[in-house]
C-alpha cells in the first residue's frame, strides 16, 4: 500500500488524519442516510409514510407483526420468485460476460488481427446508443430467434458482447507487462496457453470487477426483462417493484421493503468479492 | 504453423463471440433503428418513409434544440463532477486507512441500492418547503432556498447531483482497481526525491493512472447519456422540460407518443457528436495517457 | 473459468427451451397492479367456468411498463388477447386496425345494460374496438371539518365560481402566523384533472371542430385566467414549486388544502392517507359563469378493454371481456371512485359505501347523466403533457403559470404552437 497522505511532522499528521475523517465520516452520511431511510420506510405502518414532517420511527418494530411489510412483499406478492429469477438471470448473465469481454478484451489488447481495432472502436461506439432506440429492434430479433419469455434473451448476448468488460479488461490487460508472455512463448506455449496460464490468472481483479458489475447491472435491468419476459412467474425483481407504484397509488411501504430485499444480494456480493477486487498490486508480479 | 499464424487464429476465435454478438444484438437492431429514423412511425400503424424530415423536424423545433442543451449541461457537470470526486475519493482511500473497506462500502452504497426507492429520498431532501437541505440553509439564515427540483435553473443540477451521487462509488472502485497496478516502490523513491504528498500525487499517482482514468472517463460519458430513471422519479423531467435530457426525451416519443422514427433520429444525432468528441478524446488520449 | 462458463451455458441451454402449452392460454395486460389484485378471484372464476383456459394476467403501472410493452407487442404484431385501453389513446389505437370489431358478438340487450356514454368511448369510425370496465370523472373534494370550523357552508351543486372563491380565501388560513398560509383553501396543478373541469364546465374547449389543432375558445381562456388568479393574485391555493416533494394527490389527504379538483379515482388514496383525520365529501365542480347548462359539461371518460384484432381465440377473449366488466363482478371489485360501467353494479347500495367517506359518492352517477366530454384527440398525451411527458406540454407551461413565472397568455401562446405542432405529425 502506498502512503501518499503521511506527513512528516506528526502534529501535522494528526491534524490531516482528523480533518480527513472529517471528510469521510460527513460523506458517508450522504451515501448512507438515504439507504437508512429506506430501511426505516420498510418497516413503518402505510399511514405513518405521510407525516410532515417526516418521523424516522420504525412503527412496526413495535407491533406484533414487524415483518409485517417482508412477509406481503416476499410471499403475497411472488418476491421469492422474481428473487430466483433474477439471481439466476444476473449470475449467468454476469458469468457470460466474463467469458466473453475476458476473451475479447485479451485479443484487443495483446493480440493481433488486421481490423481489430476497427472492430473494437465498433463496440464502444455501439455502447453509445441509448437502449431505448434499439429495443424495438431487439424485442423483435428476440422474437425471431423465439426468445420472447425465455431467459435466453437475457442471458445469451451477455455471453457474447459486453462493451464495458470488453474495454475495462482490455485496459487491464495491455496493462500487464509483457515479459510474462514472452517468457512463456520462448518456453514454447501457444497463444492459448499464454492467455489462459499466464495472464487470465493475473487479471483476477479486473475479471471479479467485471462479473460485480454485470451481475449490478443485470438485477437491476429494467427495460429488456420488461419487454422480454411475460410470464408470472419469469418475472424479475425490478418488475415486482415496479408493481408498487402507480400513477394514482403508491405502496411506499412495500416499496420500501422490496428495494432493501433487491439491495441485499448485492451488498452480499460487494461484501464477499472486494478483496478480490482490490488484492494490491500485481504489476510486479508479487500477487497472482 | 508459424506462431504469427497461431495468434492470429486465437484473436479470431478470442473475437467470434464478440463479432456474432455485436452484429446480432447491437448492429442489426441499431441500423434497423437507423432505418426507421427515416421513416413516420406509429408504432401500432403502419410505417412511412418521410426522408429527412424527422431530422429536419429536430432541428427546427425549440423542444428538440432544448433537450440536446439541456444533455450537454448534464454530461459536463455529471462527468467531470463524477470523475473528479472519483479520483479524489479512491486516492484518499488508497493510502492504507484502517477504515478503507468500511468507508469503500459506504461509498459504494448508493450505486447498488434500488433506483426509484433511493430517489424518492432525495425528493424528500430537495423539498422546497419540507425538505432537509433547505431547512438547514434557512437554518444558516438563507431566507428563500430556491425550490430546487420545481426552479428551472436548479432542476437540471439537481438532477445530475443525484446522479454523481449514485455513480461515483462505481468509478472509484475503477480506479481503485487502476491504482493497485502502481509500483509502491515507485512512492518511495519519489519520497526519497522529497516530494510530498502533493506532488507525489500529481508525479507519480496521475501519469500511471492515466490509463484506468482514460477508461472512466469514456465510461463516464457513456453513463452521462443515459440517464433515466432518477430523472423519472425525481422530475419527471421538469419544471416545463427543464431537466429533459435525451434519453429521457427518447423515451417520451417513443413510448408516449409512439413516435419510434423521431426518437431514433433523436439519438443518430446524439451518435453522431458523441462518436466525434469520442474520437478527438482517442486522439488526445496518445498524448496523454502513459502507455 | 472458461470450462465452468461452457458447462453453465450447456446447463442454461436445456433449462431455456420453451414449454409448450397444451391448453388455451389467454393474456391479459393491466395497467393497475392494485386492481389486478382485486380482480384475481374473478379471474380465477373464468378459469373454472371454462375448464382448459388459463389467463395469464400481468400489471404493469402506465407510462414506465404497461405502454412500452404494448408498444413493443404492437410492432410485432403480439398484443396480449385481451388489454386495457384508455379513452385518449383508443382513437389512433383503434383507426390504426390494432383492435377487434366487437360489434358482431354485442347484442343491444347486453349493451344497453352498460352506461351509453361510457360505451359510446370505444366506438371509433363506427367500430366498437373497445368496452368499458369504469369510468371516472374529476370531482371537488372538500374537507367537511375544516368548512365546519371556519363557519362556511360546503360546496353545493349550485355553486358559482364567486362563492367558491370567497370559500377558499375563507379557508386559507395562516395558523401559526409566519406570514405564509398553513391551510390553504385550495390547491391547484396544471395537471389534465384538474384543470379541464374547470374548462369544459365553462364551455371552454382546447381544440377547433375537427380536433386537427389547438385553438382556445374565450371560455377556456377565462377558465385558466380564473384558476392562475386563485394561485398568484387571491393566495388561496399554494405555488406548485412550495409544494415540491409532495405528492399533487397527497396535498388534500394531508390536511394541508380544504379544497381540491381530481380524478374520482383518488377516492381510494385519499381514504388510505386521511384515514380518521378528517371528515370529507365530493361535490360536482361548480359551473362557470361564462357557461349556460348546455354548453357546460362535466369531464369523465372511461378506463376500457379491448381485444387484439390476431387473437387466437376471440370468442373466448370477449367472454373473459365480459366476465372483467359485466354483472359477474362485485361493487367492492371497483376501488374507491371507479364508477362501473356496467349500471345494475354502480347504482347498488354496495357500491355507495355510505359507511366510508365521502358519504355522497352517488354524486358521481348524476354526473354521468349529465352532460359529459372528455376532449381526447390523437397525440393528446403530448401536447397535454401526460404520464412520462407530464412535466412538458400544456401541463409544463400551465405549472411555470402557476409559479408566477409565466403570465396566461404567454402560455397559452407557447402550448399553442407546441401543440400544433404535435397534431400536425
Amino acid at each position: 500500500m502506498s502512503d501518499a497522505m503521511v506527513m512528516p511532522s506528526s502534529r501535522r499528521k494528526t491534524a490531516t488524519l482528523v480533518m480527513l475523517y472529517t471528510v469521510l465520516v460527513g460523506y458517508s452520511l450522504i451515501t448512507l442516510a438515504p439507504f437508512i431511510w429506506m430501511l426505516i420506510t420498510s418497516f413503518k405502518a402505510p399511514s405513518d409514510v405521510f407525516k410532515i414532517p417526516p418521523s424516522f420511527v420504525p412503527t412496526m418494530l413495535f407491533t406484533d407483526e414487524p415483518f409485517a411489510n417482508y412477509t406481503e412483499v416476499w410471499t403475497k406478492r411472488s418476491f421469492v420468485t422474481f428473487f430466483l429469477n433474477s439471481a439466476w438471470v444476473a449470475f449467468m448473465a454476469s458469468l457470460g460476460q466474463v467469458f466473453a469481454t475476458s476473451l475479447a478484451g485479451y485479443a484487443f489488447a495483446r493480440l493481433e488481427l488486421p481490423g481489430k481495432n476497427v472492430l473494437f472502436a465498433v463496440v464502444l461506439a455501439t455502447a453509445f446508443v441509448p437502449v431505448e432506440v434499439t429495443i424495438i429492434p431487439e424485442f423483435l430479433i428476440m422474437r425471431w430467434l423465439g426468445w420472447i419469455d425465455t431467459f435466453a434473451s437475457l442471458i445469451v448476448p451477455s455471453f457474447l458482447v459486453g462493451a464495458f468488460g470488453t474495454f475495462m479488461l482490455r485496459e487491464y490487460f495491455a496493462s500487464l507487462p509483457r515479459d510474462y508472455g514472452d517468457a512463456a512463448y520462448v518456453d514454447g506455449a501457444s497463444p492459448f496457453q499464454i492467455f489462459y496460464m499466464v495472464y487470465l490468472p493475473l487479471a483476477q481483479p479486473a475479471l471479479v470487477s467485471v462479473f460485480v458489475i454485470a451481475f449490478i447491472n443485470n438485477w437491476n435491468e429494467l427495460l429488456r426483462p420488461l419487454l422480454f419476459l411475460n410470464s408470472p412467474d419469469k418475472l424479475t425483481v425490478p418488475l415486482g417493484l415496479m408493481s408498487f407504484v402507480n400513477q394514482y397509488e403508491a405502496s411506499w411501504t412495500l416499496l420500501m421493503a422490496g428495494s432493501v430485499i433487491s439491495t441485499v444480494p448485492l451488498i452480499l456480493i460487494y461484501i464477499l468479492t472486494q478483496r478480490y477486487i482490490l488484492q494490491g498490486f500485481v504489476g510486479g508480479g508479487v500477487k497472482g | 504453423m508459424t506462431h504469427r499464424r497461431r495468434v492470429m487464429i486465437t484473436a479470431l476465435v478470442f473475437l467470434l463471440p464478440t463479432i456474432v454478438g455485436t452484429l446480432i444484438f447491437r448492429l442489426i437492431p441499431i441500423g434497423w433503428s437507423f432505418v426507421l429514423s427515416f421513416y413516420q412511425w406509429k408504432v401500432f400503424d403502419t410505417a412511412t418513409f418521410v426522408g429527412w424530415d424527422n431530422y429536419a423536424h429536430i432541428f427546427r423545433s425549440p423542444i428538440s434544440l432544448g433537450v440536446f442543451v439541456n444533455s450537454a449541461v448534464f454530461s459536463l457537470i455529471y462527468v467531470v463532477g463524477s470523475v473528479v470526486l472519483a479520483l479524489v475519493l479512491a486516492v484518499v482511500l488508497n493510502n492504507g486507512l484502517r477504515s478503507s473497506a468500511f468507508f469503500r462500502g459506504a461509498f459504494f452504497m448508493p450505486f447498488i441500492t434500488a433506483t426509484v426507492a433511493i430517489t424518492l429520498a432525495w425528493r424528500w431532501i430537495f423539498s422546497t418547503r419540507f425538505g432537509v437541505l433547505n431547512n438547514i440553509l434557512m437554518g444558516l439564515g438563507v431566507d428563500n432556498p430556491p425550490a430546487w427540483l420545481a426552479d428551472p435553473t436548479w432542476a437540471l443540477p439537481a438532477v445530475a447531483l443525484v446522479s454523481i451521487w449514485k455513480d461515483v462509488g462505481f468509478y472509484m472502485i475503477l480506479l481503485l482497481a487502476g491504482l493497485q497496478t502502481i509500483d509502491p516502490t515507485l512512492y518511495q523513491a519519489a519520497r526519497v526525491d522529497g516530494a510530498g504528498p502533493v506532488q507525489r500525487f500529481w508525479k507519480v499517482t496521475v501519469p500511471l493512472l492515466t490509463r484506468s482514468l482514460f477508461f472512466v472517463l469514456i465510461i463516464a460519458i457513456v453513463r452521462s447519456t443515459q440517464t433515466f430513471e432518477i430523472t423519472y422519479a425525481l422530475t419527471n423531467g421538469g419544471p416545463n422540460g427543464a431537466s429533459t435530457t435525451l434519453a429521457f426525451f427518447v423515451y417520451q416519443k417513443a413510448f408516449v407518443d409512439f413516435d419510434v422514427g423521431y426518437a431514433a433520429a433523436l439519438s443518430y444525432i446524439m451518435c453522431v457528436i458523441l462518436g466525434l468528441l469520442t474520437l478527438v478524446n482517442f486522439y488526445f488520449r496518445r498524448r496523454w495517457v502513459h502507455e | 473459468m472458461i470450462y465452468h462458463s461452457l458447462r453453465a451455458a450447456l446447463v442454461f441451454g436445456v433449462a431455456a427451451c420453451p414449454v409448450l402449452a397444451q391448453d388455451v392460454t389467454l393474456q391479459y395486460l393491466s395497467w393497475d397492479p392494485e386492481q389486478l389484485e382485486v380482480e384475481r378471484a374473478a379471474i380465477a372464476e373464468f378459469e373454472e367456468e371454462n375448464p382448459g383456459v388459463t389467463v395469464e394476467a400481468q400489471a404493469l403501472p402506465a407510462d414506465k411498463g404497461y405502454w412500452p410493452k404494448l408498444t413493443a407487442q404492437a410492432a410485432s404484431g403480439d398484443l396480449p388477447d385481451v388489454f386495457m385501453m384508455s379513452s385518449g389513446f383508443v382513437q389512433e389505437w383503434g383507426a390504426a386496425g390494432n383492435l377487434l370489431d366487437l360489434s358482431g358478438v354485442i347484442s343491444d340487450d347486453e349493451l344497453a345494460a352498460y352506461y351509453e356514454g361510457a360505451a359510446s368511448v370505444g366506438v371509433v369510425d363506427g367500430q366498437r374496438v373497445a368496452f368499458p370496465q369504469n369510468w371516472v370523472a374529476p370531482v371537488l373534494f372538500y374537507n367537511i371539518d375544516m368548512f365546519e370550523a371556519a363557519g362556511v357552508e360546503v360546496p353545493q351543486p349550485d355553486w358559482t365560481w364567486e362563492d367558491f372563491r370567497s370559500a377558499a380565501k375563507e379557508l386559507t388560513v395562516d395558523t401559526n402566523e409566519d406570514g405564509r398560509p398553513d391551510q390553504w383553501g385550495f390547491s391547484v396543478y396544471g395537471r389534465y384533472a384538474h384543470v379541464e373541469p374547470w374548462v369544459f364546465r365553462n364551455g371552454g374547449r382546447y381544440l377547433n371542430e375537427d380536433m386537427t389543432g389547438l385553438d382556445l375558445n374565450d371560455e377556456a381562456k377565462a377558465a385558466l385566467t380564473f384558476l392562475t388568479g386563485l394561485v398568484t393574485e387571491d393566495q388561496v391555493a399554494p405555488m406548485p414549486q412550495d409544494m415540491e416533494g409532495i405528492r399533487q394527490q397527497d396535498i388534500f389527504p394531508l390536511g394541508m388544502a380544504a379544497m381540491w379538483v381530481d380524478g374520482s379515482w383518488n377516492i381510494a388514496n385519499t381514504r388510505t392517507i386521511v384515514g380518521d383525520n378528517f371528515r370529507w365529501g365530493i361535490a360536482p365542480v361548480p359551473m362557470g359563469p361564462d357557461a349556460t347548462e348546455d354548453t357546460a359539461a362535466f369531464y369523465a371518460w372511461a378506463d376500457m378493454l379491448a381485444v387484439a384484432k390476431d387473437t387466437e381465440h376471440p370468442d373466448l377473449a370477449w367472454k373473459f371481456v365480459q366476465h372483467l366488466t359485466g354483472s359477474s363482478r362485485s361493487a367492492s371489485d371497483f376501488l374507491g371512485g371507479k364508477v362501473p360501467a356496467y349500471i345494475e353494479i354502480a347504482e347498488s347500495e354496495e357500491w355507495l359505501e355510505t359507511d366510508q367517506m365521502p358519504p355522497n359518492k352517488g354524486i358521481l352517477l348524476e354526473i354521468g347523466e349529465d352532460n359529459v366530454y372528455a376532449g381526447f384527440s390523437p397525440n393528446w398525451s403530448s401536447w397535454r403533457g401526460y404520464g412520462a411527458s407530464g412535466a412538458g406540454g400544456m401541463n409544463g407551461e400551465l405549472d411555470e403559470v402557476f409559479n408566477g413565472r409565466k403570465t396566461v397568455d404567454e402560455a397559452i401562446a407557447a402550448f399553442t404552437a407546441f401543440g400544433n405542432d404535435v397534431l400536425s405529425r
